[in-house]
């Protein structure tokens, strides 16, 4: 081969990969910036307290068990009532209606809803349930964080299935067994991990949300456990102690997001671990 | 060698009778025929071979048979394909009770993602309810029967997927005659395997001879005269010619079929 | 016939196809110079057959090696199975009709100083032209996978039995009139014999090129009437 022409090959991909590794650096730059200021700040106020007393009152002294309770309720109900429907959803999407024209019309909305701002399905939520029944409830809340779900699983859902091979499908179907048998003994099967990856994700998305909380489930600075009333949620409480100019609230705010932080990253970490250990 | 031809195709075919009865069989994908009036004896306990070029109807052919086909829309059979007296193709005949009556096999080993064990057992639960040792005996019969018990009998509770190609084959022969179907359908099985693998499951096939109807897929020539009595070759959605194997791979009577089995395809 | 989609394949069949005519006309020559050379006691033409004779069986083991080759690679069937195997069927025939030549011209060194009578040798002559058309005709068949052609040669073989018989019976009496042609005369005995079957090998050849073409064996039994096994002459009475 020419030598020069070899050369310049060299050159230029000795360029690219350079100009590459930089703009990853600019972007993992703030990332590591971002992580490291919440590190330094969330962890100045991290103490037994967070986790044991209820969001004080401006100057005093207090914690976010109710807001992290909170969280918990409101996150968990609202992928009680997703994922269900989501899976199903998904599971007509790929098994029973693939070539129907349902789908292609589901898969589309469903792909609006997926990107659309979450402070509108707060806003919605908002139309259909707090302003009938007059007041904000957890449960309001809770259908909103569900209508967060729905979307991802449903895509991850339906995409997990498509990967399992139809010759598994076939394979089964071969053996005389009936088609909700083959579903749910097979594809359901091949496509677990696959599923709770996207489960997971849906968690760690809805689980640092507040725009769609402030119409729906709003805040408590009390203990309160109960659906039909104001719940306090750790972005919520967050949103609301980052903008007032107490210092104490600060603190708060800051060892709250530390808190959502790391477990939004564990269960991104354990979605990656189950993805990559997909064995179908 | 022709002494030999006439010797072999009159045992094989000498007081054997058809196990299924393909007559005036056509199908279309949309519009687009695919079969064109295929009429082919299947006989009882011996093996068939389909060999044609890609494209030729032979799988369609073999999808037909269990009706597989109906996974998918769009597609049509007509004709008749009689199976024990009953046409296969009657709407009002169950696919899943055929199915258990026509087992396959597919190109690509296609354990489900579960143990070895749960692999047959699937299987066989659809049809009976059999207790632990019984279910356990039909898993170690299976499993015998294929040649597999001694390379699995010690991991039978861990995942099917964790077997070579050639072994998860072999499983999901397994998982075939442990329903015990009456006839099985072979798609390819061994392109995608190892020269190994390919003569276990052939040797596989000939010991399945015994007590099933066989029909099998084959793009390997050899494959086809090595473990088929019978062989059909298809061109282009035609039943070309059918006849005993050793006729077929020595004397055909069509130079479509010459031609294809020498290698001189256009 | 289309030809083979690999096209090696087609030069490997084409490459013995090549070697068993090579074959096919060096044993024709053999026949004719051995003939000769006995006729015309020709020691030096009777020498080169002898030497020839290495070409052939060197053939014989190449074609042997090309199609066993060629099996290996290429799993042949229906008629390019019944190529390669009537190659190595015809190159065998070929390589023994090299072998009765060879022996033939052995012959002729032996007889060198001999008493020679022109009349003994003609039967022999005559029967060597036979035989030497049938292979002619039956190597043609083979060219032009003619099979009905090669039947033809297969029935005529019973004329050459019939000729030897009658050579067999013309020599056992010249060896009884004539103590001193018994050297001679025992010695055309087997050079006719070889001649004989050359004339067998042709038949040979025959059959296998309607098993080429056709693709089934020939079942029926060979036309035979050497009859030699069978045939005595009886001595002379003496006159008293």
């Amino acid at each position: 081969m020419d030598r020069g022409l070899y050369r310049r090959r060299i050159l230029r991909n000795r360029f690219h990969m350079t100009m590459a590794v930089a703009t990853a650096v600019f972007g993992l730059t703030w990332l590591v910036l971002i992580l490291a200021m919440l590190l330094i700040k969330g962890i100045a106020g991290l103490n037994l307290a967070v986790f044991t007393e209820m969001t004080p009152p401006p100057g005093s002294s207090g914690g976010l068990l109710n807001a992290i309770v909170g969280s918990l309720i409101l996150t968990t109900l609202g992928v009680l009532i997703g994922t269900p429907i989501a899976i199903l959803a998904g599971t007509y999407m790929a098994e029973y209606g693939r070539h129907s024209k349902l789908t292609d019309v589901v898969r589309f909305i469903n792909d609006i809803l997926l990107s659309a701002p979450s402070i509108v399905i707060g806003l919605f939520v908002y139309g259909i349930m707090v302003r009938p029944m007059g007041y904000f409830s957890g449960i309001a809340g809770s259908v909103a964080l569900a209508i967060l779900v729905v979307p991802v699983v449903v895509r991850t859902t339906e995409d997990m299935l498509l990967l399992v091979p139809s010759q598994m499908r076939e394979a089964a179907a071969a053996l005389g067994a009936p088609r909700w048998h083959v579903i749910r003994y097979v594809s359901y099967r091949a496509a677990k991990t696959g599923i709770i990856t996207g489960i997971l994700l849906a968690i760690a998305r809805i689980s640092g949300e507040t725009a769609p909380l402030l119409f729906t489930a709003l805040n408590n600075q009390f203990w309160s456990t109960s659906l039909l009333a104001p719940m306090p949620s750790l972005p919520v409480v967050i949103f609301q102690f980052a903008l007032s100019p107490y210092e104490d609230w600060q603190r708060l705010a800051w060892t709250g997001a530390l808190l959502i932080t790391i477990a939004v990253l564990t269960l991104s970490i354990v979605a990656r671990l189950l993805s990559s250990k997909r064995t179908v | 060698m022709a002494n030999f031809a006439v010797h072999a195709s009159a045992d094989s075919l000498s007081n054997a009778k058809p196990k299924m009865d393909i007559k005036d069989l056509s199908f279309f994908y949309g519009d687009n025929k695919a079969l064109k009036d295929i009429t082919l004896p299947l006989f009882e306990k011996r093996v068939t071979a389909l060999i044609g070029p890609s494209g030729c109807g032979k799988s369609t052919l073999l999808r037909i048979l269990n009706r597989i086909y109906e996974l998918y829309p769009g597609q049509r059979a007509e004709g008749t394909v009689m199976l024990d007296g009953e046409n296969i193709l009657d709407p009002k005949l169950d696919a899943n009770y055929l199915r258990s009556k026509v087992g396959m096999v597919f190109q690509k080993p296609t354990p489900f993602p579960m143990t070895i064990y749960d692999n047959i057992a699937f299987g066989v639960k659809l049809y009976q309810k059999p207790s632990r040792a019984e279910m356990d005996a039909i898993v170690e019969s299976s499993l015998v029967r294929t040649a597999l018990w001694g390379e699995v009998k010690d991991r039978l509770h861990t995942s099917a997927l964790g077997l070579s190609g050639g072994q998860q084959q072999r499983l999901c022969i397994a998982r075939t005659v442990a329903v015990k179907p009456e006839v099985v359908l072979f798609d390819e099985p061994t392109s995608a395997l190892d020269p190994i693998s390919t003569a276990k499951i052939e040797e596989l096939i000939d010991e399945l001879k015994r007590d099933f109807t066989i029909v099998i897929v084959t793009h390997n020539m050899q494959q086809a005269a090595r473990v088929a009595d019978l062989t059909a070759f298809m061109y282009l959605g035609d039943l070309i010619e059918a006849g005993p194997t050793t006729t077929m791979f020595s004397t055909p009577k069509d130079n479509r079929t010459l031609d294809y089995i020498t290698g001189r395809f256009g | 016939m289309a030809s083979h989609i690999v096209t090696a394949f087609e030069n490997e069949l084409r490459d013995i196809n090549r070697k068993v005519a090579e074959m096919g006309g060096l044993a024709e020559k053999a026949v004719v110079d051995s003939t000769d050379a006995l006729i015309k006691r020709d020691t030096i033409l009777a020498q080169r057959v002898i030497a020839g004779d290495t070409r052939l069986d060197q053939l014989q083991r190449e074609i042997e090696e090309d199609a066993i080759t060629l099996i290996a690679k290429r799993q042949p069937l229906a008629v390019d199975l019944r190529e390669v195997v009537s190659a190595i069927r015809i190159c065998n025939d070929l390589e023994r009709v090299g072998d009765l030549a060879k022996n033939t011209a052995k012959r002729v060194l032996a007889l060198k100083g001999e008493y020679q009578a022109p009349t003994l040798l003609r039967g022999v002559e005559h029967m060597s032209e036979i035989v030497l058309e049938q292979l002619k005709e039956v190597l043609d068949a083979f060219g032009a996978r003619d099979s009905v052609r090669a039947m033809a040669v297969w029935k005529r073989d019973g004329a050459v039995d019939d000729l030897y018989t009658s050579l067999f019976r013309e020599l056992l009496t010249y060896m009884m009139e004539d103590p001193r042609q018994i050297t001679m005369c025992t010695h055309l005995l087997f050079a006719a014999k070889n001649v004989e079957r050359i004339g067998d090998h042709a038949t040979n050849i025959a059959e296998t090129v309607h098993y080429l073409v056709v693709g089934e064996q020939l079942v029926d039994e060979r036309p035979k009437s050497d009859t030699t096994s069978m045939t005595s002459v009886s001595y002379p009475q003496a006159k008293g």
